[in-house]
């Protein structure tokens, strides 16, 4: 076989995998949406039922910073009419998916921000790695209105014809999950004001929606584990102050967790910090919460 | 700091105890990246008891992770008589790289594992339990006491493979047994150090002896006084300024190694060279201060901030008064910051009682007051930007003279 043959015989194979392979473009009839998150597509799936087709690109298993990116993503996001994004800098792989024809919905521009400045004098290492504002916005259930609003308008845009049933969709959504939150506020209240630990500077909105206190992240450079003299400080403090909850993500390291725990006495909790179920993901670590308070 | 550091300073002696003396053996027999290889292939090991259902801390992930490592290890012994035809690192590297794209592979289909995976290799010297430490001294007890009872074999297969050979004794056994009780050290000490200080153990105190002492057993020892001495720098710098553990400890083993290199290399230095190296230095910096002057000039900046004069010599009155009150304030700013920021901590942990809203008035003035200063550091930017314009045919002429000047006067010499 010559070498021109060799690269005929390349090509043709390629063709042929490549004709192979799942059509990227679908039926138009099905609008096919992509979230980034999973927490999106239940949001988007309460607002648009089952007249859309939505995919999250990640897992709430996986950290949403860093995630490698797969062909398969590729595609998804190629084909989709509609890629709904938390925004800011949560999702810095998007930014090499690439997919001009594809409208984007940045949702963090329909909510109200915490932690937005940004220090330039760096005086102390602060529990701060959010450039444009901490970006856990979600995990405030209240932010689910906005957040929903702003699907909502792009949702119609996308189909017009399906307004009423769209917006029948959300208020039933939003009704069951604001009476939910009374009970989960409810459920928290006696606790206002109490004094917590996080090991990840992820749960800003959710402290401050039910009342708790964060005062101290334990790493707050995730990955860069705290100094001894940090850690020495955060021990001091805590035995001080009296803190007794200690709120870790599943990921946490379990050796700073533990670590921590042993030190101060402080009940370590883990919350979940992404779901495929919104109202589910609440009610779970209100639960834990509750449940930690009560004996911590 | 005592009851902090004592346990990790531990865990650290009894590293280098068991990881000096491999260290030993990997430098004589040419396999410096052995260590990572066999840690990737743990943990790739580890990414497939994760997929079987099991966490990443229970004791079946260990033994996942010790044999693949021990699959690793039998994988180099066979390896080994092929030298001529594959060499030994190539083999390393290979797997290496192989085990990390799998482990990236089996993480995809089990994702709440990475994280965990990606620690794991990091790992946490700081906050190493006293049982954790305990286990891993008798543990490695045992391995050391098997190495001292079969130490004529082992030091013969590592040391002099054609000794060995001659000798008939079974290479491939002895190196089985040494690759496979290295693979279950450095799957036990990646668990609390993580890949790159259990590198450092393991290469660093070795090498460094071998530079100093040609006698095996003087080498083990100065190899342990090393690795001792060199823990206690690294986490003492740690608390001092600040610093993550685990890096603190591989940034002491670098700076030794940069000594004792520059301390061997001090006697053979001749006026000429000495001579030579300075004017290249000189020249080349001269050179870019006058191409590029708005390129940032880090020895130049150094030295402006220890000797200030450096810079306002080239600064007319009013921009030195001006450089003067920046300066001022930045070192005001900073003092009342440090000062307010503690208020707000002590507010924050409950140790200072304030209304919420006179708490957030601060918090609020804190975030004003970074942002002043940081317009004060501004200012000082400008006046130096303005002072490399003068400096740069000003100073950079000169230096570039003088280094010329000196490679010109070594160039006469030789002839």
């Amino acid at each position: 076989m010559t070498r021109g043959h060799v690269i005929t015989t390349f090509v043709v194979a390629l063709a042929a995998l490549a004709a192979a392979a799942p059509p990227a473009s679908l039926s138009a009839e099905t609008t096919r949406l992509v979230t980034t998150s999973a927490d999106l597509k239940a949001l988007v799936e309460a607002v648009a039922g089952d007249r859309v087709e939505v995919e999250s690109l990640t897992t709430p298993d996986q950290d949403p910073h860093s995630i490698e990116v797969k062909p398969v993503h590729l595609a998804r996001l190629r084909s989709a009419a509609l890629v709904v994004k938390i925004g800011l800098d949560h999702e810095p792989w998007l930014a090499r998916l690439a997919a001009p024809q594809v409208p984007v919905l940045d949702v963090s521009k329909s909510v109200r921000l915490l932690q937005t400045e940004t220090p330039r004098l760096r005086v102390e290492r602060r529990a701060h790695v959010h450039a444009y504002g901490n970006t856990h916005f979600w995990l405030d259930p209240r932010n689910a209105e906005p957040i929903t609003g702003a699907i909502l308008a792009a949702l119609v845009m996308l189909r017009p014809a399906e307004k009423t049933s769209f917006e029948a969709n959300r208020d039933a959504f939003l009704h069951r999950l604001n009476s939910k939150i009374d009970e989960w506020e409810a459920a928290l209240k006696p606790y206002r004001g109490t004094r917590v630990v996080v090991v990840h500077d992820s749960w800003a909105y959710f402290a401050e929606r039910f009342g708790l206190q964060i005062v101290a992240a334990a790493e707050p450079n995730p990955g860069v584990p705290p100094s001894p003299a940090e850690l020495a400080a955060l021990f001091t403090r805590m035995r001080e102050a009296g803190v007794r909850i200690l709120i870790a993500e599943p990921h946490a390291n379990p050796a700073l967790v533990r670590s921590i725990a042993e030190k101060t006495g402080a009940k370590p909790v883990t919350l979940i910090p992404s779901s495929f179920d919104y109202i589910g993901l609440f009610e779970d670590n209100v639960k834990r919460l509750a449940a930690a308070l009560t004996t911590g | 700091m005592v009851e902090l550091l004592l346990w990790p300073f531990v865990a650290g002696l009894v590293l280098t105890g068991i990881h000096a003396y491999f260290g030993l053996h990997v430098l004589a027999r040419g396999v410096v990246f052995v260590d990572l290889s066999l840690a990737q292939v743990a943990a790739l090991g580890l990414a497939v008891a994760i997929l079987a259902g099991h966490s990443v801390q229970s004791e079946a992930g260990y033994w996942y992770a010790f044999a693949f490592a021990l699959g690793g290890a039998v994988l180099f012994a066979l390896a080994r008589p092929h030298e001529r035809a594959l060499q030994q690192e190539a083999v390393i590297g290979i797997v290496y790289a192989v085990s990390a794209a799998l482990g990236v592979l089996a993480l995809d289909r089990a994702p709440q594992g990475a994280e965990h995976i990606k620690q794991l290799l990091i790992g946490s010297i700081l906050t190493v339990t006293p049982q954790e430490v305990g286990q891993l001294a008798l543990l490695y007890g045992v391995i050391g006491i098997v190495h001292v009872i079969f130490r004529q074999p082992l030091t013969e297969v590592s040391f002099d493979p054609l000794l060995a050979a001659a000798r008939r004794r079974r290479v491939f056994l002895w190196d089985v047994v040494f690759y496979g009780s290295f693979a279950l050290v450095v799957t036990s000490s990646v668990r609390i150090a993580g890949v790159l200080l259990v590198f450092s153990y393991l290469i660093v105190p070795a090498a460094i002896a071998g530079l100093i002492a040609r006698r095996l057993v003087r080498r083990l020892v100065l190899a342990w006084a090393l690795g001792a001495a060199l823990t206690a720098l690294g986490l003492y710098a740690a608390w001092t300024w600040d610093l993550p553990t685990g890096p603190a400890i591989v940034t002491a083993f670098g700076a030794a190694t940069a000594s004792v290199a520059i301390g061997l290399s001090v006697p053979r230095l001749t006026t000429r060279k000495v001579s030579t190296f300075a004017g290249v230095v000189f020249a080349l910096a001269g050179l870019l201060l006058i191409a590029f002057p708005d390129m940032d000039q880090p020895w130049l900046d150094a030295l402006e901030d220890a000797a200030p004069s450096v810079q306002t010599t080239f600064l007319t009155s009013g921009e030195r008064m001006t450089r003067l009150a920046a300066v001022e304030s930045i070192d005001q700013a900073r003092a009342e910051l440090a000062r307010l920021r503690a208020i707000e901590q002590d507010v924050r942990w409950g140790k200072i009682p304030m209304e919420a809203d006179k708490a957030e008035r601060l918090r609020q003035y804190l975030v004003g007051r970074t942002e002043i200063s940081a317009g004060d550091q501004l200012v000082l930017k400008q006046l130096r930007r303005k002072a490399r314009a003068r400096q740069r045919f000003g100073l950079g002429l000169p230096l570039l003279l003088l280094g010329a000047g000196t490679l010109y006067a070594m160039g006469r010499r030789r002839d």
